[in-house]
């Protein structure tokens, strides 16, 4: 790793960092839950990954400043936590991870309020409740009592309170936490939305790669309060840039494709139907290589797509190291 | 052309909001406001209005009657004062402010949507100063408004208004102390034990059961020529402060063992200390939970 600053770049035109923090430090007695941070955080989604405990909601509540750090300094939207904290709260929306909805009280009626103790005006706050429900998916439900949603549904009410007042940061603090697999790639589609077509910069927990993999422009990933790496997705792809080919037919065409592969120069791995390409050696296009290989053997490409194992096997590759070298306890 | 339009829904996409965003005091206000309503159950569930308003009807409705009778029977002078009333009330103040109390301020903790809040503009101690706004507010509209009924009544029964005025102010003056006291007592229980049912009690005991006793003892202290420590033994609970300086200040009230002199003061004292302790302890609750 180059550094332990890694800038993570913005993929909207704003060129500023919406989030900055320098040797930001965090302990509760004995217990370290951040060591010497140093992120930059750009425009567009940014995943926070970590097991539980690596210090990611203490992170957040850092940057809200309802926590203040050990140490270290901090910036979000170019406001200094210790002194604006209010500022940045203005324009900052924030999805807890635990249960925060009053059971009594319908969607509506609170996510308007919520518009109100954010600085909004009566009618501004219902119009823009309206739509921001609208947008997270809560349809005649919104007018039911909180008590009686569906974890789902409860998700959406909490990003709706969070996204109400058009903040220019949100954090969303495990939002897929709980759901079951279509509400989550639901949940999953709507984080991109907010950090592509809303326009909002996003940082998202979550404990599991695959999942900021698919939304996520950046990922930071923490271990026990340390900056383990921090780069664009993209870049955890390509250092092991292997892809995932499968053709038509069964084990026999994959031998054989396979096999033309490697003569071709790939080093090839077989993966139950499918077969791992590793990197190729400078000034081979490996997709063309595919592409022409199959269309010489006759065989149907079924499947070309980076190999998605590799972003958990950088992690895990990673962790190792970090934990010897760091000076962590 | 209106019937091809009906069944379509315009994705307009994601509008940004660039009007105006108001300054905390002006949140704090929404606050206020929506906590005031919210203790008598207002902008609530329709079950939520029921307690509030039935001990808002109990309370009122005696006044109502005096000033019928004064009116038809033409007395020249109410057959109780002002502080009298709320004295003979005092049960009703005390369970309002028992029942309500969890409502501002045990929900959003138990619900722990108070995270919610702390994430915005607003500061913990501005929040917490705003719910105790508000539901001493609520104590002083529910014990005043039986006044105002009696004043009112009064006046137009031809009592002497200069009399009735200075009666009146004496009980406003004591009813703010006991709001202040109240709201503080109530809303830091509420804010400790969450459980509604926990805090009621707890308020219930602080309020009902702690003044029983004291009065139990200045009644005995009294009866035993130990007025000394009857006096002493009223600086226990909000209610045998505020009766004894009703009594002091010859508002209508009795009370076994009157503070006299130099303990007038320190009944007012003691009082406007448990007010600002109260208050006190609900920010520093407030401002805990908002650094979990």
């Amino acid at each position: 790793m180059s550094a332990r600053t890694a800038s993570v770049g913005p993929v909207t035109g704003d060129s500023e960092q919406v989030i900055e923090t320098r040797g930001l430090t965090k302990h509760y007695g004995q217990v370290h839950a951040l060591t010497d941070l140093d992120i930059e955080v750009g425009g567009g989604v940014t995943g926070l990954v970590g097991a539980n405990g690596a210090g990611k909601s203490t992170l957040i509540k850092i940057l809200l400043g309802l926590l203040e750090p050990t140490s270290g300094s901090a910036r979000v939207l170019g406001h200094d936590i210790a002194t604006e904290g209010e500022e940045i709260r203005r324009f900052v929306g924030y999805m807890p991870e635990h249960d925060c909805l009053p059971p009594d009280v319908s969607a509506s009626e609170f996510v308007v309020h919520m518009a109100r103790m954010s600085g909004l005006g009566a009618s501004a706050a219902r119009e823009r409740s309206a739509d921001v429900l609208r947008h997270v998916g809560l349809e005649e439900e919104r007018y039911r009592p909180m008590g009686g949603y569906s974890t789902g549904m409860k998700q959406r009410a909490k990003l709706a309170q969070g996204l109400v007042h058009d903040p220019r940061l949100v954090f969303l603090d495990e939002p897929t936490n709980g759901l079951d697999p279509a509400a989550r790639a639901d949940m999953l589609r709507l984080v991109r939305r907010i950090g592509s077509d809303f326009g909002i910069a996003v940082l998202v927990t979550s404990h599991l790669l695959g999942e900021l993999e698919q939304v996520s422009d950046h990922v930071v990933v923490l271990d026990a309060g340390h900056l383990l790496r921090s780069s664009a997705t993209g870049d955890f792809l390509e250092r092991t840039g292997s892809l995932l080919v499968e053709v038509v037919g069964g084990t026999t065409e994959r031998d054989r494709f396979g096999e033309a592969l490697a003569a071709a120069g790939l080093t090839c791995r077989p993966r139950g139907t499918a077969i791992a390409v590793e990197p190729a050696p400078d000034g081979l296009s490996v997709h063309d290589l595919v592409r022409d290989t199959a269309a010489d053997l006759g065989l149907g490409l079924m499947r070309l797509q980076p190999d998605r194992r590799h972003l958990e096997d950088v992690f895990l590759d990673d962790a190792p190291a970090a934990a010897a070298g760091g000076s962590r306890g | 052309m209106a019937e091809q339009r009906a069944g379509v829904i315009h994705d307009l996409g994601y509008r940004h909001y660039d009007g105006p965003r108001e300054g905390v005091a002006t949140i704090a206000r929404t606050l206020y406001v929506t906590g005031l309503r919210h203790a008598f159950g207002l902008g609530r569930s329709g079950k939520s209005k029921i307690l509030p308003f039935l001990l808002l009807a109990l309370c009122t409705l005696p006044a109502a009657i005096v000033v019928g009778v004064v009116t038809i029977v033409g007395l020249s002078e109410l057959p109780l004062t002002y502080a009298g009333y709320t004295n003979q009330v005092q049960l009703l103040i005390s369970l309002f402010a028992a029942a309500q109390a969890p409502v501002l301020f045990s929900r959003d903790l138990r619900h722990r949507s108070i995270v919610l809040y702390l994430a915005r503009p607003l500061p913990a101690y501005v929040i917490a100063l705003t719910r105790w706004a508000s539901l001493a507010t609520a104590l002083l509209v529910f014990s005043v408004l039986p006044l105002l009924v009696l004043y009112t009544g009064g006046l137009l029964a031809g009592l002497d208004v200069g009399e009735q005025t200075t009666d009146l102010l004496k009980a406003l003056a004591l009813l703010l102390l006991v709001a202040s006291m109240l709201a503080g007592i109530t809303g830091f229980i509420s804010s400790v034990s969450l459980r509604r049912g926990f805090a009621v009690v707890g308020s219930i005991v602080a309020l009902v059961v702690v003044p029983g006793v004291v009065t139990a003892v200045q009644a005995i202290t009294s009866e035993e020529d130990a007025d000394q420590v009857g006096v002493v033994a009223g600086l226990a609970s909000p209610w045998s402060l505020t009766n004894g300086l009703a009594s002091a200040w010859e508002a209508g009230v009795t009370v076994f063992t009157p503070p006299a002199g130099g303990w007038v003061v320190v009944y007012l004292a003691v009082a406007v200390l448990v007010a600002a302790a109260g208050l006190a302890a609900i920010v520093a609750r407030f401002l805990k939970v908002g650094s979990q």
